[in-house]
């Protein structure tokens, strides 16, 4: 426990939502507002607890911060052990604020089913933090799976057409790649059972790593329970050619969906990277990493082509996940400090700028119920705040200096350069393909003549309203603060990249 | 039989009391459902009493023909709490249908009588009696609507291939005896024993006595391919009845297993164990393929139990063999399957209450909006089938699972297999969430009221579905020593 307070805060910071929740769910049902207010109410009472951790947070320390360990099955050995390293910390408050920005922008999109929403979204937000704090592998399997009934329930309620087949087509893709997953993790635990002759700590991550790091998990197994692993957070990243579900769910789900599917859900599989796969099997990891960089390289520049001739906004959006999710992949299995450091902060970056695309493009598709590219068109002489905020996150997704996007990209490309330089130029190439992408696209809907479309609209297409300004304003403050000073998250990650990298044998 | 025989019979014969007192009120007071249900709790009550009070003691009666030890207890209680649950959900449906009450809780409780009888017994002819008495009854609570052509046609394809099984199975039986001279389960482990050891001659008469008794049970629990009667059996009955069908029966088949597979022919455990590899790969695998398919939720169920089924012999199949886990993962995924399905069940049974509603995937659309009481609790049990954290469910795969991995060779395999077909499941589970929860109905359906006991029943089903998922320690270590007295 944290030196600064005896509270239970990674317990309150975890399951605060879940109360939420639970009081929404016993809030009289004709007051859709009341619903609304609560979730927000406890979405913003966690945000400030997680920021409250942040600044108790001790960057100089290694290991987790803030640990509670309750024995929970001891015939197995599994624990209620949650704590937070550096990684953990940066991914929990991006976590908590996306999920209040999100529940903030669904005030208007979301009409029906209010309360229905609002619960499901304070649970979704309570298996997203979970997976991030669980330092026991079944607890980490419990939040895993979690998170995926709340969505599955989000985007088959509220979405759009097609949303019941995205919907399904989401769950199962996860649904393998977790269940395989979890023989993995059995497995795991019962060779450390069997090792040290003990099911005590045989769940514990920590102490995991640990017998990995004797040499206990190589060979054939390690082998086999990696990919295992990686299948599933391979899933989740998503890696080609498991991106199927991505662009299905996405252009489906309800626009504060698309925000935390992009913003945290996708982290989940480049969290499992850095924090389980990789430690647990090191051996296994360098021998799939060649497997793992090519198609990382493949989902990077697919990602960006595909992108390219999306007459959908949202789509384009969504496959330019892939390919911004892809350089979090390389700059993890390069195995150099620069490029772990680069892959986590694109992996906040894409979750910044992303989500607030995805805010944007939700506030035009609110006005004009269509988002195809072609039939917008001079959008910057008519709702000019929209075009400016727009503009800026495109910028920063491209890379521009001096916005967070740029510095994520860059290590990840220094790293991968040290390592592979061929990846890296190949990389550094789809750079130039994205700009390309987000620019011509910025180019069509912002600027020139205001197209027949929108002129029929009239005065339904007015500028953004004040409560989705501050939906995207906190994103693009951060987006400004962590290009200037990208130090403030390199240096609380400093201990969790050691970490990694020792583990995965990596000589510093 | 003298009084120590009496006293370790005693859940049984006050098993037995209970149907027959509750006969006796519904004579005495004809009609009238609430004494015959009083009768019925108090008894079950009553009746859990005895087994908590005379279990664990490993006390023999009738010259070693049964025995209780802690497996007998677990079972017991497990039973009971099935019979109870039966019971509960149960009058609303016959009610409206004017089907009587009281009789069905005296017929059920019979059944469970007879399933108490398999859990302790220690001889293979007790065994096969309480198979009967455990199966008899099942036959006239799937054909209870007896005005209902699917239930009879149901009732007569259950009763035609379950008289065929146990007819399959007595002649397996009998070879079994001629062969070893004894009908005690420990004599036959023992000469089993030694011919395994070389020490009396392997005869090809017991490899036949062998497989009629695996087709036997195959038959019981509903293993593929013998596993045809299932979907009929399970759509004709009342709703009600095929909860309890799917779940009674079938784990006291297990226990016949357990009893009959896991002692008496334990060390033929090599030979029968590739059986129960191939049989569980085969029933999860074709239950749930099959299932996909199915429209009627009913009959979704009905084939899904069959993949449940498929799971639990994964267990067997980890103690087979020689890991203890894989017993004791079979008895928690029985304890857990029986609350999860049990509450399926009750959920149909309560939509299904007005005569005339069907049980296909339309019924359920809209459910949320109409009842979302009903909608949320169904949604639970369904993710708890499927497997997904923190229910029972889930606890009990995982248990399975490790058990199967630990076992090694083949069975990790089969573990495998079982979680990709748990991915499989959830296609067709989760369908039934899409209906209740994101589409809404082509013709409106009345809302129903249901009574208490329903509520009472749905509420301990949700409570042990979470409990059995967050909380596993209190059942980990009941299964622990029930599956000690086996190991």
């Amino acid at each position: 426990m944290n030196s600064i307070s005896g509270l239970p805060l990674t317990t309150i910071v975890t399951f605060l939502p879940a109360l939420g929740a639970l009081v929404v769910a016993f809030s009289p049902g004709s007051k859709p507002n009341m619903a609304r207010w609560l979730a927000l109410g406890f979405a913003l009472v966690t945000w400030v607890v997680s920021l409250a951790m942040l600044a108790g947070f001790v960057a100089t320390q290694g290991g987790t911060q803030y640990n509670e360990a309750y024995a929970w099955v001891p015939a197995f050995g599994i624990s209620y052990h949650v704590g937070l390293d550096g990684l953990s910390m940066v991914l929990v408050v991006l976590t908590t604020t996306l999920s209040w920005i999100s529940i903030l922008a669904s005030f208007l999109p979301i009409q029906t089913r209010v309360k229905e929403y609002m619960i499901s979204f304070l649970m979704l937000e309570v298996g997203m933090t979970g997976v991030f704090v669980a330092q026991d592998l079944f607890l980490f399997y419990i939040f895993w799976e979690l998170v995926l009934v709340p969505m599955y329930l989000i985007i088959g309620i509220w979405g759009g057409k097609n949303r019941i087949y995205a919907t399904i087509k989401f769950v199962l893709y996860t649904l393998v790649g977790s269940l395989l997953m979890l023989v993995a993790i059995l497995a795991t635990a019962f060779t450390y059972a069997q090792t040290t002759g003990s099911w005590d700590g045989a769940f514990d991550v920590q102490k995991l790593i640990a017998f990995a790091g004797q040499g206990h998990l190589n060979g054939t197994f390690g082998f086999f329970a990696f990919g295992a692993f990686a299948l599933a957070f391979a899933i989740k990243v998503p890696m080609f050619p498991f991106h199927t579900w991505l662009p299905d769910a996405h252009v489906e789900a309800p626009t504060a969906g698309s925000v935390i599917l992009a913003g945290v859900l996708l982290k989940l599989g480049g969290y499992g990277f850095i924090r389980f796969a990789i430690p647990l099997f090191p051996e296994a990891a360098h021998t799939w990493a060649p497997v793992i960089i090519v198609l990382s390289l493949i989902g990077i520049i697919y990602g960006a082509i595909v992108a390219l001739v999306q007459p959908d906004l949202k789509k384009l959006v969504a496959y330019s996940s892939v390919s911004h999710m892809g350089f979090v992949t390389l700059g993890i299995f390069v195995f150099q400090e620069q490029g772990l450091q680069g892959a986590i902060l694109q992996m906040v970056n894409h979750g910044l700028i992303t989500g607030a695309l995805f805010l944007l493009v939700g506030v035009i598709y609110e006005r004009t119920h269509d988002r195809t590219i072609a039939k917008m068109g001079g959008l910057g002489g008519v709702v000019p705040v929209y075009s400016a905020a727009l503009g800026f996150f495109v910028f920063a997704s491209v890379g521009l200096p001096g916005l967070s996007g740029f510095v994520g990209e860059f290590l990840t490309l220094v790293g991968t350069f040290k390592a592979i330089p061929a990846a890296a130029v190949v990389a550094t190439f789809v750079m130039i393909l994205a700009a390309g992408y987000l620019l011509w696209m910025f180019q069509r809907v912002a600027f020139g003549e205001l197209s027949d479309f929108l002129k029929g609209l009239g005065h339904h297409l007015t500028d953004m309203k004040p409560i989705e300004a501050m939906t995207v304003v906190p994103l693009g403050a951060l987006v400004v603060i962590f290009g200037l000073f990208p130090g403030l998250i390199l240096n609380l990650i400093q201990g969790s990249v050691q970490v990694m990298l020792v583990a995965a044998g990596v000589k510093l | 039989m003298s009084f120590a025989d009496a006293v370790t019979l005693a859940p049984f014969i006050a098993a037995v009391l209970v149907a027959a007192a509750i006969i006796l009120v519904d004579f005495a007071l004809p009609g009238r459902k609430v004494p015959a249900l009083a009768a019925a709790f108090i008894g079950l009550g009553v009746t859990a009493l005895l087994v908590v009070m005379t279990g664990q003691s490993g006390a023999t009666a009738f010259n070693g023909s049964y025995r209780v030890d802690a497996l007998t207890t677990f079972l017991d209680i497990l039973f009971i709490c099935i019979a109870a649950l039966t019971i509960a959900f149960a009058p609303d449906y016959l009610e409206e249908r004017g089907l009587p009450v009281a009789e069905f809780a005296a017929v059920l409780v019979f059944a469970m009588s007879g399933a108490m009888l398999i859990a302790g017994s220690a001889d293979l002819l007790v065994l096969f009696l309480g198979l009967e008495l455990m199966v008899l009854p099942g036959y006239v609570l799937a054909g209870y609507h007896k005005n209902d052509g699917f239930s009879t046609e149901g009732a007569i394809k259950y009763f035609l291939l379950g008289s065929f099984s146990s007819a399959i199975f007595l002649f397996g039986l009998a070879f079994v005896w001629g062969l070893t001279g004894t009908t005690r389960i420990d004599g036959v482990a023992s000469v089993l024993t030694q011919i395994v050891t070389g020490k009396a001659p392997l005869s090809p008469a017991l490899g036949m006595g062998l497989a009629f008794l695996t087709t036997g049970v195959a038959f019981k629990i509903a293993a593929v391919p013998f596993h045809y009667w299932t979907p009929d059996a399970y759509q004709g009955s009342p709703t009600p009845v095929t909860g309890y069908l799917s779940v009674g029966p079938k784990i006291g088949a297990f226990a016949l297993i357990i009893r009959l597979f896991a002692t008496a022919l334990g060390p033929l455990a090599p030979e029968w164990n590739i059986v129960i590899i191939v049989l569980a790969a085969l029933t999860m695998t074709l239950g749930n393929l099959v299932a996909l398919t199915q429209d009627n939720v009913k009959r979704m169920l009905a084939y899904s139990s069959i993949a449940h089924t498929g799971y639990m012999l994964v267990g067997f199949a980890a103690f087979g063999a020689g890991k203890i886990q894989g017993l004791e993962g079979l008895l928690y995924y029985g304890a857990a399957y029986s609350f999860m399905n049990l509450g399926a069940f009750a959920v149909i049974a309560a939509i299904q209450k007005r005569p005339g509603v069907t049980s296909n995937l339309s019924t359920f659309a809209g459910l949320m909006r109409r009842e979302p009481a009903l909608g949320v609790l169904m949604a639970l049990f369904l993710l708890s089938l499927t497997g997904i954290p923190p229910t029972a469910g889930f606890f009990g795969k995982f248990y399975v699972i490790l058990a199967a991995v630990q076992a090694g060779g083949w069975i990790t395999a089969l573990a495998l297999l079982a979680v990709l077909n748990a991915a499989v499941a959830a296609f067709y589970y989760l369908r039934v969430v899409v209906y209740m929860f994101m589409r809404e109905p082509d013709t409106e359906i009345p809302v129903s009221r249901h009574g208490r006991l329903v509520w009472a029943g749905l509420a301990v089903s949700t409570v042990l579905t979470l409990a059995l998922g967050l909380f596993p320690g209190v059942l980990l270590d009941l299964v622990n020593t029930a599956a000690k007295a086996i190991g």
